[in-house]
């Protein structure tokens, strides 16, 4: 099968004021047309800047881009502004973490919706209105024709949410990013929202590149996931085979720590020590090391790479859990 | 819109309205003939016939009042809105192109604001507007435009530099990102996400200007460079500058009225930015 979107060796570095910044470290992974990956990992360990150096949305003077993305097998990286701008909102779509903040205060949601079509898929007025109800529909709004005369305070953050996704969706992309969706919301909408966007996925056929640090919300959602540490990929896999065969002592200590309604009451929740690596460090060793309760002298002089277990399980780990070596 | 405006604010709407009125109506009211002499001269307020007295000339002085705001707003107006226009786009092109032409943009503003305006306005008018032989006098019409070219080149740089602020601030906003990321050209974001925004305290900010104009237009009358032979509030300042002992309310009544229009100036455009405000904190 080809590969809807191929991603290899993709390296950000950004210029700050304490010096290079090394956010995302020769990540490559592949997308299948409709296909659904997880991307998790703790604050800072570049999920963002991944998912949207990927888009080509970094656009800052300071960032520092190598690697290849290609895009049913056409290097975007290579691409003008322009030629870059034709691909996104029809071929690769964004979702953003805050629908407090990524829609305009002072503008319709009508409008804002109805854009899109208007301007990428050039709808005359009427029709992009139309495809505008359409689409609040689609995210299960009611009373759609109310809700497009309405400005983004008259609404509550999850149907903010979804009028951001009816954004999103508006023109039909291939691809769809979602930058920690449901960080925002509070637990019932989030898992609504979810649903929605799982359900928008088959209903559209588009592949999901889902962001997130909660493990538990990639694990019903996503064919795939891969976790990131301190800019790198550290264990991919799919789903099934990563929660029933976990490699990587780190996706280890993330599972540990996740709340359990069987915990006892008063003990205190696993967590994992430390902080991670300053980024602006040159990394020696495993990423992980200085918090690994299994790393050895080794783990801290040389960097793992990353090491094929079959069954599309990828890790890099010199001494991977429940492999005897 | 008035309802939730305190009382004084209030007050300053009435008021700007009343002098908005008198500019656009002023030939039209039963006013008598603002450059007729009259036979009482240097008279006091509520004379009759004449509401607000007279000048040492005769010239009544209500009627010159409502003739002059048609300068004295008409230059503050257009100097303002011409201002604002040239200084909103270039603020805007260096709020959202930033590097080099933000660069550009940003010393040519800092230069301009650093020009004493009074001294720039001497200038101008000295060079582009004044007769060289003695005896004979330019054009109003030419005068007013060299006076409003001057104040423009003054409200320039105040505008710009607020409008590019406000830009810089709202071109990092998520929602700018993601118009961008739905492959939107700048030009349309520029149209449907930062101007929409920006706009209000462009306003704010015009309607402190528009008093400030309005004083530098009396400054420059007083220092015998304003409207000529025409009638405005600065012009009446200018005539009836040595006449305080014998005629005061000559001095008096302009004085009031640029200052209530300075004052009412200031008052709307703080409330404007008040409501700004209070709708940003709703956010």
């Amino acid at each position: 099968m080809s590969e809807l979107l191929q991603v290899n060796n993709l390296d950000v570095r950004f210029d700050t004021a304490r010096g290079l910044l090394h956010a995302v470290k020769d990540v490559s992974f592949t997308l299948q047309p409709g296909e659904s990956l997880g991307i998790v990992g703790e604050s800072g360990s570049g999920k963002t800047v991944l998912s949207r150096a990927t888009m080509g949305l970094l656009t800052m003077s300071t960032a520092k881009k190598s690697g290849s993305v290609k895009l049913n097998d056409l290097e975007i990286t290579q691409l003008s502004r322009s030629d870059l701008r034709a691909k996104w909102g029809t071929e690769m779509a964004i979702i953003f973490q805050d629908p407090m903040t990524a829609l305009n205060p002072v503008r319709r949601i009508g409008d804002q919706i109805a854009e899109g079509p208007r301007i990428r898929l050039g709808m005359s007025k009427k029709d992009a209105k139309q495809r505008a109800i359409e689409l609040l529909k689609m995210v299960q709004i009611a009373e759609p024709e109310k809700v497009l005369k309405k400005f983004p305070l008259q609404l509550s953050g999850g149907m903010r949410q979804r009028v951001m996704i009816a954004i999103a969706i508006a023109c039909n992309p291939k691809i769809l990013f979602a930058d920690e969706p449901t960080t925002a919301l509070d637990v019932t909408v989030q898992a609504q929202i979810l649903e929605l966007i799982s359900s928008l996925r088959t209903q559209l056929n588009m592949a999901l590149i889902l962001v997130t640090h909660d493990l538990g919300v990639v694990a019903g959602h996503t064919d795939k996931i891969a976790v990131m540490y301190a800019g790198e990929i550290v264990e991919i896999a799919p789903t099934k085979e990563l929660f029933s065969n976990v490699r990587m002592p780190y996706t280890e200590a993330l599972l540990n720590s996740i709340p359990r309604i069987s915990n006892e009451s008063g003990v205190r929740l696993p967590v994992i020590e430390g902080r991670l690596p300053d980024p602006t460090l040159p990394q020696t060793g495993c990423g992980f090391s200085a918090r690994c309760k299994y790393a050895t002298e080794k783990c801290h002089t040389e960097r793992p790479p990353l090491v094929d277990g079959g069954s599309g399980h990828m890790y890099r780990c010199f001494f991977p859990l429940g492999v005897n070596k | 819109m008035l309802r939730n405006l305190g009382l004084f604010s209030k007050i300053s709407f009435g008021w700007l309205t009343l002098m908005l009125f008198f500019a656009i109506a002023g030939p039209l009211l039963p006013i008598p003939d603002p450059t007729a002499f009259s036979d009482v001269s240097g008279a006091g307020l509520f004379t009759p016939g004449h509401l607000l007295g007279t000048d040492l000339n005769g010239y009544d002085l209500f009627a010159n009042i409502v003739i002059g705001s048609r300068n004295s707003l008409f230059i503050a107006i257009i100097s303002v809105g011409l201002g604002g226009l040239i200084g909103g786009i270039l603020g805007i092109a260096a709020g959202y192109l930033r590097g080099k032409t933000d660069y550009v943009l940003t010393v040519f503003f800092n230069i301009f604001l650093s020009i004493p305006n009074l001294i720039l306005s001497l200038v101008l008018i000295a060079v582009l507007a004044t007769s060289s032989d003695p005896t004979q006098t330019v054009a109003d019409g030419r005068r007013i435009v060299v006076i409003i070219i001057s104040l423009t080149i003054v409200i320039v740089p105040i505008l710009g530099r607020i409008t590019r602020g406000s830009t810089l601030a709202w071109s990092n906003t998520e929602f700018v990102v993601a118009a961008k990321s739905m492959g939107m050209k700048d030009l349309m974001i520029i149209k449907r996400h930062i101007i929409p925004n920006v706009l209000p305290s462009i306003y704010a900010v015009a309607f402190l200007a528009v008093g400030i104009v309005i004083v530098v237009e009396g400054a420059l009358s007083l220092l015998g460079i304003g409207v000529g032979q025409g009638i405005s509030w600065g012009s009446m300042l200018a005539r009836s500058q040595g006449d305080l002992e014998y005629a005061p309310t000559s001095l008096f009544v302009p004085l009031t009225f640029l200052a209530f229009t300075v004052i009412a100036c200031n008052q709307v455009g703080d409330s404007l930015r008040q409501r700004l405000d209070s709708r940003e904190s709703k956010l």
